[in-house]
């Protein structure tokens, strides 16, 4: 585990004493930990901003105001309806029947929905064959029934009106809520999305009783979608597309609720006005939105699916809400029809649709030459653009958007800049994908794999990593995963030996194969946090020692599940040192704390922490490293070279140790001694990128520049021959 | 026991408080979403299968029902149309409901029957309110209205006639004394949604809540800094929490991860039963006041389980 003691052993490849900062090395570590620690700081904002606007909102909004009305019903408890009825309702029991019709007659229109059947119906005896019920009974349930026997779904002929306004809001507004109870381990977002679909397929317009009160999320929903698609389109559009397509059925009700979350104002009629005016532009543009919801809802037919739980997997609701909501059933002109259909006709509408047409119309020159100042000024602005619009259909909008330019609508200067930049946008785009997709997760195989056919590669990489030949264990590895993708322990394995090969980029990839074969084994989870505290990704490490903590027999409850949506390190920190309190026994939670003290750079608890474990696991090899990286990142290099000593004691052909060995002698200044541990390092892995780079600064700072040469080409035998351990 | 097959899915199930064979479940089409809803009343016989007394039919999911305790014929229910419907069994199904109540905008979502002043009951709402009633009176006695978001349970204490609690999605619970014009206290209680709360049956000061974030904690309200205990072991939210009639710290639960547990929250491992009868969500669980040890639950999977504790719920 090297703890990047290229980081402060870089500077102190400056003359002793002089300011790290003329080294650029240091300033490179500097800036490294500088950005990454000003990170820290601005994810910590928004969460705890949200926190406290979020409850203080709830604790304080609603009750003051309203604290006084139940006070002043108390004094006039029954001003209400007239002590008359009362009276009668009481003197005359058989009557009692009668008024009680009236009064429902009274009162039912109140309700929403089911107008027809609460004014014809008054005696409460249901209509129980009313058309919006049993047709989507009917067909709710065999569509469940297929969809659970596996038979295809049969598209039925819905006879009459397919679902009422009422219908409709019963069905918006109580899918919403409940998403909101089944789906609580996800975002905001993902559960609007998820509603957004079902809503979409079944053509009903979304709104928000179903949002959670007091965070205003109405409003930073719309303001955060204004502001992601918001640069290119006139901004008002935008907006009102959102709104208008929210609107259209029942703009009272929408107005209405919405007064009761944010108060009454004027803004909302303002609001109306200028709704009434987009809603010609609207049309068109309205669909856009649900595309991104059927995104998303991919991602929850994906999040179900990963729940192995077989009676989840079973569940009927769960099938329905996900069929739903993926589109695949959908009811339109009073006909329903299976699934891709729709998705089909989408496409078409969108492609030849109103909408780049309608765009057209609107003001594109205006559009184009605001959208070519925006670039100037706001760079990345745009790039976020780029990529929000990059999700729809890219290629197609883009195509329309070429025409337009052939046509000479745009104004031509601006225009082909801007095709151009747009151009460019698109391909570093895409490079940079495949640039963070290979660097990140993906593990790349070695080429040529002599244990490729070999009978049983596992047992053989595990006799090889117990030999401590690590390169040729993660060759008998690989032949494992490339026979068995869903061994986890293959995985692990190959990661481990990564990791201890000083290729922390490699082993992250493998641990999360084994994560995803195994989602709950510990010692990978807890691999992969050290793995990213190598790499100063703090978030990510937090992630998995979090889920360390989750899937952790013992401490499981510790962890509690909101946290894990918004890691913040002091909420897992604390949660380890509960654990550590619990069981102080146990070597693993003092370990991982020694992971995170090292994320936090405190590294006095951290060595703490680690001789702890130590003393609880004298002979973990692994853990004498950790120590060693540890108080080597605390300027104790002294100290880490005996650390790293009993690693080595223990394990020999520990790679990485050998390597962390030459970066504490650098760190002293003994650029010799240190040349020959990384070279020693190099032997046993030549792979190990990072021992070259710092190999070529001891070289440098030692004032060994003939022997750069040997460095750059990676001449081993003759670096071995010149630095002899 | 044989479990009783309801058309729809089961949304809430209680133990008559005068029979001790005797449950009422509350059903509601499409789960809830949209359709019309059934009340069952059920027998339990020793030999034979579960017999149903009566039914009743609404225009719209019924999501609670409670029996009254002064009178055991009477019932009230939580429509989703928003309305409180009385019923009362030794009438003619023609002559039901004796009353329709409709004062909530939005769905009502729970009913509780005060168990010391008999003659009143509690509904609550997504439209943010709960409300008081008298079953003499044709309009609410008092709406309390705090809450910012849906109220999916209120429950009366079972010492003080004039104090119950409240559980809502605005992440609060909430104690109320009708004498009062307002709530008396807020406890903050969960990062998440609450969806149901109740009164400890043997100390007057505790309560439990359950949430979305999975865990039901129990809460003094003398010292509500602190919960006196997290339950921990539900995989979803937790639909509804009750205490036991018959031990003072025994709590029965039921979840969005299909399964009813029991707990003891004073002991250190809390968990002390989990059952996996159910198929869907597990949405409505009671326990008998007659017998000990008796629990009954519902679910999506449209049936209603009787049985007793450390039996197998499915077991014939």
């Amino acid at each position: 585990m090297a703890m990047r003691e290229l980081v402060t052993g870089g500077a102190a490849c400056a003359v002793p004493g002089s300011s790290s900062s003329s080294n650029p090395l240091g300033a490179l570590a500097n800036a490294l930990i500088g950005s990454s620690s000003q990170k820290e700081r601005l994810q910590e904002i928004p969460t705890s901003t949200l926190n406290t606007s979020g409850s203080g909102s709830i604790y304080s909004g609603g009750g003051e105001q309203l604290s006084a009305l139940p006070g002043s019903e108390l004094e006039h408890p029954l001003h209400r309806e007239g002590s008359e009825f009362i009276n009668g309702f009481h003197a005359a029991n058989d009557h009692s029947h009668r008024f009680g019709d009236i009064w429902d007659g009274i009162q039912n229109p109140h309700l929403h929905g089911r107008e027809g059947q609460a004014n014809f119906h008054p005696r409460l005896q249901p209509e129980l064959n009313g058309p919006p019920q049993r047709v989507l009974s009917s067909f709710l349930h065999s569509f469940v029934n297929s969809s659970h026997g596996g038979v295809p779904f049969g598209p039925t002929q819905l006879p009459v009106l397919g679902l009422s306004e009422g219908d409709k809001r019963c069905i918006r507004d109580r899918s919403s809520i409940m998403a909101r109870h089944i789906f609580a381990d996800k975002t905001e977002d993902f559960i609007n999305g998820q509603v957004n679909a079902l809503l979409s397929s079944l053509e009903i317009d979304s709104d928000g009783h179903g949002q959670m009160p007091g965070r205003h999320t109405e409003l930073e929903q719309y303001w955060g979608e204004s502001q992601s698609q918001g640069m290119p389109l006139p901004p008002a559009d935008g907006w009102a597309d959102e709104f208008a397509g929210q609107q259209r059925h029942n703009p009272n009700a929408w107005a209405l609720s919405f007064e009761r979350q944010h108060g009454a104002g004027g803004w909302a009629s303002e609001f109306e006005h200028e709704q009434t005016q987009m809603t010609s532009v609207a049309a068109g543009a309205a669909n856009i939105p649900s595309l991104a919801a059927m995104e998303q809802t991919r991602m929850l037919a994906h999040t179900l699916a990963q729940n192995t739980n077989p009676k989840f997997q079973n569940s009927k609701f769960l099938q329905f809400v996900s069929k739903m909501s993926r589109g695949e059933l959908t009811i339109e002109d009073n006909q329903v029809r299976a699934g891709g259909d729709w998705a089909n006709e989408y496409q078409q509408q969108y492609n030849t649709g109103s909408w780049a047409d309608q765009y057209a119309r609107e003001e594109v020159s205006r559009w184009g030459d605001e959208f070519a100042n925006e670039r100037v000024h706001h760079g990345p602005v745009d790039e976020q653009w780029v990529n929000e619009f990059s999700k729809l259909e890219v290629n197609d909008w883009a195509d329309e958007f070429g025409r337009q330019v052939g046509e000479g609508v745009l104004g031509d200067d601006s225009a082909d800049n801007w095709a151009t930049a747009y151009d460019e946008y698109l391909n570093e785009q895409a490079v940079m994908k495949q640039k963070s997709e290979s660097s990140r997760g993906v593990y790349v195989f070695s080429d040529l794999n002599p244990y490729v056919g070999h009978p049983d590669p596992l047992r053989e990489g595990q006799e090889l990593f117990r030999k401590g030949l690590l390169s040729e264990a993660v060759l008998a590895l690989e032949a494992e995963v490339l026979k068995n993708p869903d061994n986890a322990e293959g995985w692990r394995l190959l990661g481990v030996a990564h990791a201890e090969n000083d290729d922390d980029q490699q082993a992250i990839a493998s641990m999360m194969r084994a994560q995803e074969a195994d989602p709950t084994n510990l010692e990978v989870l807890l691999a992969l946090g050290v793995s990213h505290t190598n790499e100063l990704e703090q978030q990510a490490a937090l992630k998995y020692l979090y889920s360390w903590l989750r899937q952790h027999p013992e401490y499981g409850r510790i962890a509690t599940p909101q946290l894990s949506e918004s890691l913040y390190y002091a909420d897992v920190a604390r949660s380890f040192n509960e654990a550590a309190q619990i069981s102080p026994e146990d070597a693993d939670v003092h370990i991982v704390l020694g992971v995170l003290y090292n994320l936090s750079r405190e590294y006095d608890k951290a060595i703490e922490s680690f001789q702890t474990a130590l003393k609880l696991k004298p002979r973990d090899y692994s853990l004498w490293n950790k120590l060693g990286a540890t108080q080597a990142n605390s300027v104790q290099s002294a100290d880490a070279i005996h650390a790293y000593q009993m690693a080595l004691d223990l394990k020999p052909n520990y790679v990485r140790a050998w390597a962390n060995m030459g970066i504490s002698y650098a760190n002293q200044g003994m650029y010799e001694d240190s040349i020959r541990y990384y070279v020693r390092a190099l032997a046993m892995n030549p792979k190990a990128d990072n021992a070259w780079q710092y190999l070529r600064i001891s070289l440098s700072c030692a004032s060994r520049n003939d022997m750069m040469e040997a460095c750059d080409s990676r001449n081993l035998d003759l670096l071995q021959k010149e630095f002899p351990l | 026991m044989p479990a009783f097959k309801t058309p729809f899915n089961g949304y809430a199930v209680k133990f008559s408080p005068f029979y001790e064979q005797r449950l009422a479940v509350a059903t509601a089409q499409n789960f809830g979403i949209l359709g019309n809803g059934r009340i069952h009343v059920i027998d339990l016989s020793p030999a034979g299968p579960i017999a149903e007394i009566a039914a009743y039919d609404t225009a719209d999911g019924v999501y609670d029902v409670s029996w009254s305790e002064s009178h055991d014929s009477l019932l009230v229910a939580a429509v989703a149309d928003g309305s409180v419907k009385l019923y009362d069994l030794s009438l003619p199904p023609t002559s039901n409901p004796v009353r329709s109540l409709s004062e909530h905008t939005r769905e009502t979502h729970s009913v509780d029957y005060n168990a010391v002043r008999r003659d009143s009951f509690l509904s609550s709402s997504w439209d943010d309110t709960i409300k008081l009633w008298t079953i003499d009176r044709p309009t609410s006695v008092r709406t309390f209205k705090e809450h910012a978001y849906c109220v999916y349970s209120a429950a009366w204490n079972p010492r003080h006639a004039d104090v119950f609690a409240s559980a809502s999605g605005d992440c609060t619970a909430r104690i109320w004394d009708v004498r009062e014009p307002g709530s008396t206290m807020i406890l903050p209680a969960h990062e998440f949604e609450i969806l149901s709360c109740d009164w400890s049956k043997y100390d007057d000061a505790v309560i439990a809540t359950s949430s979305v974030d999975k865990s039901i904690k129990v809460w003094d309200v003398r010292n509500y800094r602190v919960p006196v205990a997290v339950l921990n072991g539900h995989g979803y939210a937790v639909r509804k929490v009750k205490f036991s009639p018959h031990r003072a710290s025994v709590i029965a639960s039921c979840s969005y991860d299909m399964t009813v547990c029991l707990w003891d929250y004073m002991v250190e491992d809390s968990l002390i039963g989990r059952y996996d009868h159910h198929t869907e969500f597990a949405v409505g669980v009671d326990m008998s006041v007659l017998v000990e040890g008796l629990l009954a639950s519902t679910g999506w999977d449209e049936f209603a389980y009787v049985w007793q504790h450390g039996t197998d719920p499915k077991a014939p």
